[in-house]
């Protein structure tokens, strides 16, 4: 039963209260302890301070979120404070917007928590997504656990977050996506 | 492919969507089980329990059949594989983003790792 052991992997943690780096796979682990949020955990090798630095000044920013083939992220703005505005734009090939994320910072306590609302706007589609992202950073022996709670105001707006990467995927023909999906499918055929 | 408008994954996460049905899940996954097997541990009345077992037969996730007097449920992994590969696909968009960022705490690591070995370099000479 592989499937079911995957399964349980992906979405059954869901007594994640404690939250310890120990407790914290090395490997990115998604959840969905409730019907409107998604939780996302990993453990990253590298003290706090510099995790906390890589996702909030905006210089370290720029250097791994994620872009598409052919998008430049051309605004990244974020201010770490309760309070706080940021937007990140990512701009197509003839330098138009494509999408938009930005949002205001609710909480910011360095160098553990930081709660913000992110909209979404793609800019071809008027529909816009708005929800809360709680970041919440821990440290044991120089070793960071991460965990990313993304609550959503309904359901449905969870489920399509879920099933974004693959939307966007197909619409800028995001080659990698297209090979993971057929390695995860024969991945799945094998299970 | 997955289709994610498919009302069939609605009910499947629907179905997951409860402590109790996950629980029932759990159990199943060490094989087949009567009904009041699954009912004991949820600390709820049989009924109740029926009930949860119901949501999970719509969703396809668990089939039932009934020899004699007991109805034995067993586990369906079909629609869980298409749950899983749903939710995977958004993990790995996640995990790439994750993975560079690990090279990039990796190159914060050695700069000041580097300015900690420069540092006390000046100092001696600044004592000189």
């Amino acid at each position: 039963m592989l499937v079911v052991e995957r399964f349980r992997r992906v979405l059954f943690v869901d007594r994640y209260k404690e939250f310890t780096v120990n407790k914290v796979a090395p490997t990115l682990q998604v959840s969905t302890p409730t019907d409107t949020t998604i939780v996302l955990t990993r453990a990253f090798d590298a003290p706090r301070r510099l995790v906390w630095e890589a996702m909030t000044d905006p210089a370290k920013l720029r250097r791994w979120m994620f872009s598409p083939p052919g998008w430049e992220m051309t605004v990244c703005e974020f201010e770490a404070r309760a309070g706080g505005a940021y937007r990140w734009v990512w701009a197509g090939a003839d330098g138009r917007p494509v999408m938009t994320l930005r949002g205001e910072v609710r909480e910011c306590e360095a160098p553990e928590r930081v709660v913000h609302t992110q909209v979404m706007e793609m800019h071809e589609c008027a529909a816009a997504t708005e929800f809360v992202v709680t970041l919440e950073l821990t440290e044991t022996k120089g070793r960071t656990g991460l965990r990313l709670t993304l609550t959503f105001p309904s359901k449905s707006e969870r489920d399509q977050a879920l099933t974004w990467g693959m939307e966007k995927g197909m619409e800028v023909g995001y080659a990698r996506i297209d090979a993971m999906l057929a390695q995860n499918h024969s991945d799945i055929q094998r299970a | 492919m997955v289709v994610d408008q498919s009302p069939r994954l609605d009910l499947v996460f629907h179905a997951l969507a409860h402590p109790a049905r996950r629980a029932i899940i759990r159990q199943l996954s060490g094989g087949e089980r009567n009904l009041s097997e699954l009912a004991s541990p949820l600390r709820m009345t049989f009924p109740a329990a029926t009930k949860h077992v119901r949501v999970l037969e719509r969703a396809k996730l668990v089939r039932r059949r009934v020899l004699g007097r007991q109805h034995l449920c067993r586990l369906r992994a079909a629609p869980l594989r298409e749950a899983v590969e749903w939710t995977e696909q958004f993990r790995k968009n996640w995990e790439a983003r994750f993975e560079v960022l690990d090279s990039l705490l990796e190159a914060m690591k050695q700069e000041e790792a580097k300015s900690a070995d420069v540092k006390p370099a000046e100092r001696g000479r600044a004592r000189r």
